[in-house]
C-alpha cells in the first residue's frame, strides 16, 4: 500500500533541509554556474558517457569474437536512422511503424482497462472494510508476484495473440491504480464526508465531491508506476511469444541473429517511450494539483 | 461496533473474550475466509462441470502435484538452482547500489552528474536488457545473476540516495554541537534516518529480482521453477504448473511481506507512509 519510497525516488530529489538557512537569507545574484549547474552536470555525464562507449572499442581493440557482440552509439544511431527511413530487415513483416503500432496498441488497450477496473474497484475497496478484508489477499498475492509467471498459463488459455498481450499488460497495471486509488480513498478526510453526508448527498455524491478530487494525487502516481509496468508487460509478453508483431519481437529475432545493434535501438525505443508517457503524467500532476493549498504527500 | 451490546448470561464474560478477539483480527479472519471460500468454490465448480485437464485444474490435483513434486524431490531442487542467482545478483546490487547512493547523496556535483543517465535507466523497462545479457553472459547463474543485479541496483541506488539527502542537517549540528563523535553522528543520526529508505528500497529490489529471475529462465535454463513454470505449461501439465505458480507466489508475498513487516517493527515512526 505504500509505494512512497520509489515515487519520491523516482521523482525530483529530496533537498535536504538545512536547519542553518536562515544565516544564508542573504539574496545574492546567482551566477551562471550556480543556476546551471546541475544541467551541465548532468547532460556532460551522458554525453561522456556516450563518448567513452563509442570511442573505448578504439583504443582497446575488441577480439574478433567480441566485434559480433558489441555495438557503438553510432551504430545504434544508423540503426535507428535506417529503421526509420524504412529499411525493414530487421522486422519479419511490417516495418517499424506497424511494430510501434502493434505494442502502443496493446498498451494502451491493456493500461485502459487497468484504469477502467482498478479506479472503480479501489474506491469501492476504500470504502468498504469488509469487501477490503476479502480482498486484500488475493490484491496482495497478485501484486507481490512478478505478473510473467502467468504468461504461459495466459498463453494456454487465450493462444498467441493481441489479447493475450493486453491481459498481460492490464494484470501488471491494474494493481498499482488499483492500490493508490485505495489508499487516496482511505486518506480521505472523514470530516469532510460527514458535512456532505449531513447535507444528504448520496454515496455517489460523496464520491463525486470528496473523495475522487482527494485522491487524484495518489491515482496520478498510481498511473506512474502502472506505465511502468504496463511497458514491462509489452515487453515480457512480446518476448515469450505473447505476440506476432511488435517491437519485443523485433528485439528477439535480433538476439537471434546477434543483431546487438537492433537490440539496443529497440530498448532506446521502450526507454523514450517510458519518459515521455512519465513526464506526461507528471505535468498532469502539477496541473491538476494547482488548486491544493499544500502539497499531499502522494504514494 | 460490534462489541456494544454483547451481553452473555452465563459464562459471559468468556464469550465476550471471544468476541473481542474476533473483532481484533476480524481483518485477517475476513481473509483467511475468503481464500478458503475460493478454494472450496473452485473445487465443487468442477464437481459440476466436466474438467479439461488440458486446460485447467482444481486444487485436489494440485495438492497431488504438489505432493508428487516434493517426493521426487525436483520442486526443492528447482527452488535451490533459482535461488543461488537470485542472491548473488541481489546482494551485489545491495552493496554496489548503496554505496553509489550513498556517494551521490554525500557529494552534491556527484548526484548531478549522475541522476539524469541513472533515472532514464531507471525508468526504462530495464528487463528488455535481458537477451543481450544472454549473448553477453551465457544461459548459467552468471547470467541469470548480471540481469538480477541489474534491475535491482538501481532501487537500492536511488533510495540509499534519498535517504542521505533527507538526513536533518539541524540534528547533524545538534550532535555536533553537544560534542558528539563522529561515531555518535553515524549510529543517532545518519544510520536510523538512511536504513528505512533502504529496507523500501530492498522490498522493490525483491520483486525486481524474481522478475529477473523468471526472465532468465524462460530465456534459456534447464532448471528453475521459471524453467519450470514454462516447461509444464508446454507439457499441458496444468495441475504441476499451478503448483510451480502457487510456489512462486507464497515466495514472493514471504519477501515482500516479510520486509514490509520488518519495516513496521524496526521503523514504527514510519507507520503509515
Amino acid at each position: 500500500m505504500d509505494d512512497s519510497m520509489e515515487a519520491r525516488a523516482s521523482g525530483i530529489p529530496v533537498p535536504g533541509t538545512s536547519g542553518l538557512s536562515h544565516a544564508t537569507d542573504v539574496i545574492t545574484e546567482e551566477t551562471w554556474w550556480e543556476r546551471h549547474e546541475r544541467m551541465v552536470l548532468g547532460s556532460g555525464f551522458i554525453v561522456l558517457f556516450l563518448l567513452i562507449w563509442e570511442v573505448g572499442p578504439l583504443i582497446i581493440p575488441l577480439s574478433k569474437g567480441m566485434q559480433l557482440f558489441f555495438a557503438t552509439p553510432s551504430d545504434i544511431a544508423a540503426v535507428m536512422y535506417a529503421m526509420v527511413n524504412g529499411d525493414d530487415s530487421m522486422f519479419l513483416n511490417g516495418n517499424v511503424w506497424d511494430a510501434l503500432a502493434h505494442s502502443t496498441n496493446a498498451f494502451l488497450l491493456g493500461l485502459g482497462l487497468g484504469v477502467v477496473v482498478g479506479l472503480p474497484l479501489g474506491v469501492v475497496l476504500g470504502r468498504s472494510e469488509i469487501i477490503n478484508a476479502m480482498f486484500d489477499p488475493f490484491i496482495t498475492a497478485f501484486n507481490a508476484t512478478p505478473r510473467l509467471i502467468f504468461l504461459p498459463l495466459v498463453l494456454v488459455w487465450f493462444g498467441i495473440g493481441l489479447w493475450s498481450e493486453v491481459l498481460i499488460v492490464f494484470i501488471g497495471a491494474v494493481f498499482p491504480l488499483l492500490i493508490n486509488t485505495y489508499a487516496g480513498v482511505k486518506n480521505a478526510d472523514r470530516l469532510l464526508i460527514n458535512v456532505v453526508r449531513s447535507f444528504g448527498a448520496s454515496e455517489w455524491e460523496i464520491n463525486k465531491l470528496v473523495v475522487l478530487p482527494n485522491s487524484i494525487p495518489f491515482i496520478i502516481a498510481g498511473l506512474r508506476l502502472a506505465i511502468g509496468r504496463a511497458i514491462l508487460g509489452v515487453v515480457v509478453a512480446e518476448f515469450f511469444g505473447g505476440a506476432e508483431a511488435g517491437i519485443g519481437v523485433m528485439m528477439v529475432n535480433a538476439a537471434g541473429k546477434y543483431h546487438v545493434d537492433v537490440l539496443f535501438a529497440g530498448l532506446i525505443i521502450f526507454m523514450v517511450q517510458v519518459l515521455i508517457l512519465t513526464s506526461a503524467v507528471k505535468v498532469m500532476e502539477l496541473r491538476l494539483s494547482r488548486w491544493r493549498p499544500e502539497k499531499v504527500k502522494t504514494f | 461496533m460490534a462489541r456494544i451490546g454483547v451481553r452473555g448470561s452465563a459464562g459471559g464474560l468468556q464469550n465476550e473474550g471471544l468476541k473481542e478477539l474476533v473483532y481484533e483480527h476480524r481483518k485477517a479472519l475476513l481473509g483467511c475466509l475468503s481464500v478458503t471460500v475460493f478454494f472450496v468454490f473452485w473445487e465443487t465448480f468442477y464437481e459440476f462441470v466436466e474438467l479439461n485437464e488440458m486446460f485447467m485444474t482444481k486444487p485436489s490435483l494440485i495438492a497431488t502435484g504438489l505432493m508428487a513434486l516434493i517426493e521426487d524431490g525436483q520442486l526443492i531442487n528447482d527452488i535451490g538452482v533459482s535461488a543461488a542467482p537470485f542472491f548473488i545478483g541481489f546482494l551485489s546490487a545491495a552493496i554496489v547500489g548503496v554505496v553509489l547512493g550513498v556517494v551521490m547523496g554525500w557529494r552534491t556535483r556527484v548526484g548531478y552528474a549522475l541522476e539524469p543517465l541513472m533515472t532514464a535507466l531507471y525508468a526504462s523497462p530495464l528487463v528488455a536488457i535481458a537477451p543481450l545479457v544472454i549473448i553477453f553472459f551465457g544461459v548459467g547463474v552468471s547470467g541469470k545473476s548480471i540481469l538480477i543485479f541489474v534491475l535491482c541496483v538501481f532501487p537500492f541506488m536511488f533510495n540509499a540516495y534519498a535517504g542521505v539527502t533527507s538526513v536533518d542537517a539541524l540534528l547533524v549540528s545538534v550532535v555536533r554541537s553537544l560534542g558528539g563523535k563522529e561515531k555518535d553522528l553515524y549510529l543517532k543520526v545518519i544510520v536510523p534516518s538512511v536504513l528505512p529508505y533502504l529496507v523500501a528500497g530492498a522490498r522493490y529490489a525483491v520483486g525486481r529480482a524474481l522478475v529477473g529471475v523468471i526472465v532468465g529462465e524462460f530465456f534459456a535454463a534447464t532448471a528453475g521453477i521459471g524453467y519450470r513454470i514454462a516447461w509444464f505449461s508446454d507439457m499441458f501439465e496444468m495441475s504441476r504448473m499451478f503448483v510451480c505458480i502457487l510456489t512462486m507466489m507464497v515466495i514472493a508475498v514471504v519477501f515482500t511481506e516479510g520486509i514490509r513487516w520488518a519495516e513496521r517493527s524496526a521503523f514504527p515512526w514510519r507507520d503509515g507512509e
